[in-house]
């Protein structure tokens, strides 16, 4: 069934005003609109509008080579876009049969960490942005910053790198790598008790966060939403527990989960991941030798044999799945992305009818959406 | 809770935000200022790229359409002819387009030679879009003009004050060129 694609006023009733929310509103993070019927502070109605981004992704990487295609899978989610180019060359791995030296398994999972604590400190700066505090948005810019600069110094950009590559990664780590990061970690522990006090733990925070837009566990799932959105109703779904890719396998870490599924669970739970990160990426440090090869043996010209294969990855907003079609040829007959903001955007109808307006700036901060993703 | 609870409650929190403000309060400012004193930019970073020429003036470029052909935008246009002397194939013609370029190196990496390298030069906003639409002249202007550039296969490199090409020294090559050097192995193009 087609659900309304804009809100009607309805005949006769007088009390309910129809707004538009966006496209050009700050706090959508991107270009979202919502048309929104509140009748006094509540809302009565909520339709979503996406589709400003749109850049035709898909058909673009059906005219492209396998290698070449890496390159955009950069630009969905630019926000960690890193991680972006992994479930493509995962799929198009299996294809060819690449083995990766693990070597190079552990400085992906590196690298894919550090952009989920990258990604992270924007949605925590900007959330706090759209809910009136300024001061998180100054400090954690300048941690994600010392991350971008490690990027550079090893990949050649900041946020699209396109450092991954079919067999592992592109080049060796910069010589500083190791020390960089682990500076980075030392640093970023000092300042994790910081934003505890600016945002979780004040009283300010949480007359704002806690009880408002409540996602029950049903609803969560029935609507296909994916990380910390639905580890925030109570689900302990995790694609690194679940479908274990890189160097996952041998890294330990938890999964944080909380029941509430409001606002606070969802902020909480990044918080969370945001530790559970710098565990994980102290444990790969520790693993990975200093020197070893970094790439496996790739033919020199990318033909997967005839298949199809789908791969996921936990991106830092969930569930991103990437589905190749190969018909033997150097390019691929389809290209599908499963995108979790996508997903997760979906529960607007849901989370803003019957919450009160300035609630609605604050679910959606909580649902973290990248556009660049959600339209493609 | 009563009115004045909430508000206490409301008074601590604001207090201990200003506790973990004032901790940073003393801390050395990161701004950076950049017109006046410009970022020192890593040498892998991809910025600008160049077609590096010889110290004799002749075009390292072989014309061998690697770069055209991985280039995911498709902005570099070459067309050569056989050489008249010799074997192989020389240029008459390289165009790159800066403004559709997607700064991903791809074509760096692809070349056999190191003909086109990232150079360190990031300062290239201009008000006319067709300035950015490079041909062979300009991009062997920017390679003249470069102090350093850095390519997979050979590294780090400088032009010295005399116009000789030197490889850097290792303090200033990034991670994984020993193996490069001792192998070639990593280095194809993918
Ligand atoms: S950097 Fe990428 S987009 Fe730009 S010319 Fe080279 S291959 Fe093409
Ligand atoms: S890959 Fe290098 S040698 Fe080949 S055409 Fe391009 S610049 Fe010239």
């Amino acid at each position: 069934m087609r659900g309304p694609t804009t809100v009607e006023p309805v005949p006769g009733r007088t009390d309910e005003l129809i707004i538009n929310m966006g496209p050009q509103h700050p706090a959508t993070h991107g270009v979202l609109k919502v048309v929104i019927g509140v009748e006094g502070e509540r809302i009565t109605r909520a339709v979503p509008h996406i589709g400003f981004l749109h850049r035709n992704h898909e058909k673009i990487e059906e005219a492209r080579t396998y290698p070449q295609i890496i390159t955009y899978t950069d630009r969905m989610d630019y926000v960690s876009g890193l991680q972006n180019e992994l479930p493509f060359i995962l799929a198009v791995e299996d294809l060819l049969g690449v083995e990766v030296p693990p070597r190079a398994k552990l400085i992906r999972t590196i690298f894919f960490e550090l952009f989920r604590i990258a990604s992270h400190l924007v949605w925590l700066g900007t959330g706090m942005l759209d809910l009136g505090a300024i001061t998180p948005f100054l400090y954690t810019f300048r941690d994600r910053e010392m991350i971008l600069e490690i990027t550079e110094k090893t990949a050649g950009a900041r946020m699209l790198p396109n450092y991954f590559t079919f067999g592992g990664v592109r080049r060796d780590v910069h010589p500083d790598f190791f020390k960089d990061v682990a500076h980075f970690l030392d640093f970023f522990e000092t300042r994790l008790p910081d934003y505890y006090a600016l945002v979780l733990d004040s009283p300010v925070f949480q007359a704002r966060a806690v009880g408002v837009g409540v996602l029950s566990r049903e609803r969560a799932i029935a609507r296909g939403a994916s990380g910390p959105v639905i580890r925030a109703s109570g689900v302990a779904y995790d694609v690194r527990k679940a479908e274990p890719y890189d160097a996952y396998p041998e890294l330990e870490f938890e999964v944080p989960t909380r029941p509430e599924g409001d606002v606070f669970a969802r902020f909480w739970v990044r918080f969370k991941e945001m530790e559970e990160s710098v565990k994980i990426i102290r444990q790969a440090l520790e693993k990975t030798p200093k020197t070893g090869p970094y790439k496996g043996k790739v033919p020199p010209r990318v033909k997967p044999k005839p298949g199809a294969r789908y791969r996921a990855v936990e991106i830092s907003r969930g569930h991103l799945g990437t589905y190749v079609v190969s018909d033997g040829s150097e390019r691929p007959l389809r290209v599908k992305h499963r995108s979790p903001s996508f997903a997760n955007l979906q529960l607007i109808p849901d989370l803003f009818v019957g919450a009160r307006f300035a609630d609605a700036i604050a679910i959606l901060s909580s649902l973290d959406p990248v556009f660049g993703e959600v339209d493609r | 809770m009563s009115l004045f609870a909430e508000v206490w409650e409301a008074v601590k929190a604001v207090g201990a935000g200003l506790g973990a403000v004032n901790k940073r309060i003393s801390e050395p400012a990161v701004t950076e200022f950049y017109p006046y004193k410009k970022p020192e930019i890593p040498p892998v970073s991809v910025q600008f790229l160049a077609l590096i020429q010889n110290e004799d003036g002749t075009d390292r470029c072989v014309a061998c359409l690697q770069c055209e052909r991985v280039c995911p935008s498709q902005v570099i246009t070459i067309e050569r002819k056989r050489n008249p002397e010799g074997k192989g194939f020389v240029l008459e013609r390289f165009d790159l387009d800066f403004a559709n370029c997607m700064h991903c190196a791809n074509c760096v990496e692809a070349c056999p030679v190191s003909a086109i390298v990232t150079v360190g030069a990031f300062e290239h906003a201009v008000y006319d879009i067709n300035l950015l639409k490079a041909d062979k002249a300009m991009l062997d202007h920017i390679g003249h003009e470069a102090k350093t550039w850095y390519s997979p296969k050979f590294g780090v490199e400088i032009r010295t004050p005399d116009g000789r090409i030197e490889k850097a020294p290792p303090e200033m090559q990034p991670g994984g060129l020993a193996e490069l050097l001792a192998e070639g192995e990593g280095g194809e193009a993918s």
